[in-house]
């Protein structure tokens, strides 16, 4: 199988799908924004800057623009996963993928690269300026440490993203469960809700979340305590590869069992 | 010639749950297969015909390996669909339904490039490839290299679903309905590609269709299927010449006189079709209607009738269809 050439591909599709739709492209500079500012808006209402400060330790326009990008990037690796199969269904693509000889899993891991080095571009045009205005220069060392963190937790989330998709999309009327996964999934990550926080049942299933140590690891460094940080994030990589051998067979299943139903071709 | 895909006692049922008021609904059974067999050579285009919900979907889809079937066996390129499925894949090109199966915000050529990479088409084969098909069905007149999906035409989209099934250059194709909904030049334009496709590259080719006309000039062997079973089989010609007593001498005759007579004296069965104009319009049964032909005319002159016209019916593929399919014309 050709990988760079199938990796190329879905560059041209998704980078097709974003620029030639500019609602698209605008929504995903202004995205993180939108999240920012709703949160803080609801964060101001209920409480003030410093009650955050004190129970957080980050100041919360800070706190909030990174945890907007942090979410968007790492929901969007698990969506475009989760989501593919749906869309493909919808557009008639799926019987000629299905029916082709590529190795699945193989394509699941590249489907989220695309649109992921996307994302983090954007975290130029969103964390970058609000971390120079509020550390200085130092905020675009700050900044660059944070997207990379984030590339990376966002790709750890893909085989659990895969586990999801190929057991979901096992049973009708999928999207209906997928919109249940997916704010869990947004609370569970660790984003705007710091771990710490958390009740203990949510934060035990957390720690099974391999994307939420590296947000972890992300808040300690704005905490500037990075102690524990590699921990973290060697934590997250296990537990990306634990779940990678369950990604393969969650697909076979999937597959065979659109196949015994019948892969719709209408 | 050797089989491209063989198909023995192959048997699918759906089990489709019905709805039968606000809070019940029943499971009910359809038998889509039940126990087909056939075989399609390299170098030829079957032709699989039948009415909705006959099979011919189903069929497709179990040899396109995106349908297990319930029991009986199918080998394409001798893998077996069901225990050696990638290998099949590697070995066959499909056309399903031709509207839908590409990404709208892609162009013509972009879309076949992600299939290439699908196909594990490496970049160099993968260009040369897509330049050719794209000039051989003269997409590059049509701009498939600049226009979005979403801009095509039903024709340019059949045209471009043709090429995605000929990207990896498989031996063997599926094509379901491949001209569905097309205009005269577009259908015209597939026809010719396909018979070329099994004639001079010796591909085995599997084609599914409602259209007569079409079957008849495309498929070298055609296979009625009905009600999940082959109701027959064989070329075109064979077909027409099961069923013999549909071959009739249609002869129109102008003049005054029993003409009803006239014919119970040559021993057929016959029906008067029409009378306009005093020409009669005659339609005669018979077995060999060629025995008979000539005795008709002679009969007719020597009774002072004119004829008009006369000739030996054969019936269409149309009549084979539903004869096969319905029972009775």
């Amino acid at each position: 199988m050709n990988i760079p050439n199938l990796i190329e591909a879905e560059f041209k599709l998704v980078y097709g799908e974003i620029f030639r739709r500019r609602s698209a492209l605008v929504s995903m500079i202004i995205y993180p924004y939108l999240f920012a500012g709703f949160t803080l808006f609801f964060g101001y209402t209920i409480g003030s800057p410093g009650l955050f400060m004190e129970r957080v330790g980050v100041e919360p326009v800070v706190f909030m623009i990174t945890a907007s990008n942090m979410v968007m990037s790492i929901i969007n690796t698990v969506d475009d996963v989760l989501w593919r199969p749906l869309h493909d269904a919808y557009v008639g693509t799926l019987p000629y993928i299905i029916a082709s000889p590529i190795n699945k899993l193989e394509l699941f891991i590249i489907i989220p690269v695309p649109r992921l080095l996307l994302l983090l571009i954007t975290g130029f045009t969103s964390i970058v300026p609000i971390y120079v205005l509020h550390y200085g220069l130092n905020g675009v060392v700050l900044a660059l440490t944070v997207i990379s963190l984030t590339t990376f937790g966002a790709l750890t989330m893909s085989t659990l993203g895969i586990i999801i998709a190929g057991l979901v999309h096992t049973v009708g009327e999928s999207w209906r469960i997928l919109n249940v996964v997916r704010p869990l999934l947004m609370i569970l990550v660790g984003a705007y809700f710091p771990r710490a926080l958390m009740p203990f049942a949510a934060y035990i299933t957390s720690m099974f979340i391999p994307s939420s140590h590296v947000v972890e690891s992300i808040h300690r460094i704005l905490l500037g305590d990075i102690g524990d940080v590699y921990l973290l994030l060697a934590l997250a990589a296990t537990l990306a590869l634990v779940y990678a051998p369950g990604g393969s067979r969650s697909l076979l299943y999937w597959e065979k069992k659109k196949v015994s139903e019948g892969v719709k071709t209408s | 010639m050797s089989s491209a895909i063989i198909v023995r006692n192959l048997a699918k049922r759906y089990r489709v749950k019905k709805r039968i008021s606000l809070l019940r609904s029943h499971t009910e059974v359809i038998e889509a297969l039940r126990g087909i067999d056939f075989t399609v050579n390299y170098g030829e285009v079957v032709g699989l015909l039948g009415p909705n919900g006959a099979g011919k979907t189903t069929t497709i889809k179990i040899l396109a390996t995106l349908l297990l079937p319930d029991s009986g066996e199918a080998y394409v390129a001798g893998y077996n669909v069901i225990k050696n499925a990638g290998e099949v894949r590697k070995r066959i090109g499909i056309m399903l339904t031709v509207e839908k199966g590409f990404y709208g915000k892609l162009t013509g050529r972009e879309n076949l490039e992600y299939f290439a990479a699908l196909y594990g088409l490496d970049r160099v084969r993968s260009k040369d490839r897509i330049d050719y098909l794209i000039r051989l069905l003269e997409l590059d007149k049509l701009g498939a290299d600049y226009k979005l999906l979403e801009e095509f035409s039903l024709g340019m989209k059949a045209r471009l679903s043709l090429a995605r099934a000929l990207l990896s250059d498989a031996p063997v194709l599926l094509l379901d309905e491949p001209t569905l909904g097309l205009d005269p030049p577009s259908a015209r334009r597939i026809r010719e590609l396909v018979r070329d496709l099994a004639h001079k590259e010796g591909k085995a080719v599997l084609y599914t269709t409602h259209n007569m006309f079409e079957a008849e000039l495309v498929c070298d062997r055609i296979l009625l299927i009905n009600k999940g079973m082959i109701a027959a089989w064989g070329t075109p010609q064979e077909l027409k010449m099961r069923i013999p007593k549909l071959r009739v001498i249609a002869i129109n005759i102008k003049g005054e006189g029993r003409v009803d007579r006239i014919l119970e004296s040559l021993g057929v069965k016959y029906e008067i079709k029409s009378e306009e104009n005093s020409i009669n319009s005659i339609r005669i049964h018979a077995e060999r209607p060629e025995d008979v032909f000539n005795d008709v005319v002679r009969k007719f002159i020597a009774s002072g009738f004119e004829i008009v016209s006369a000739r030996i019916e054969e019936p269409t593929l149309e009549d084979v269809f539903i004869y096969f399919s319905e029972g009775s014309l």
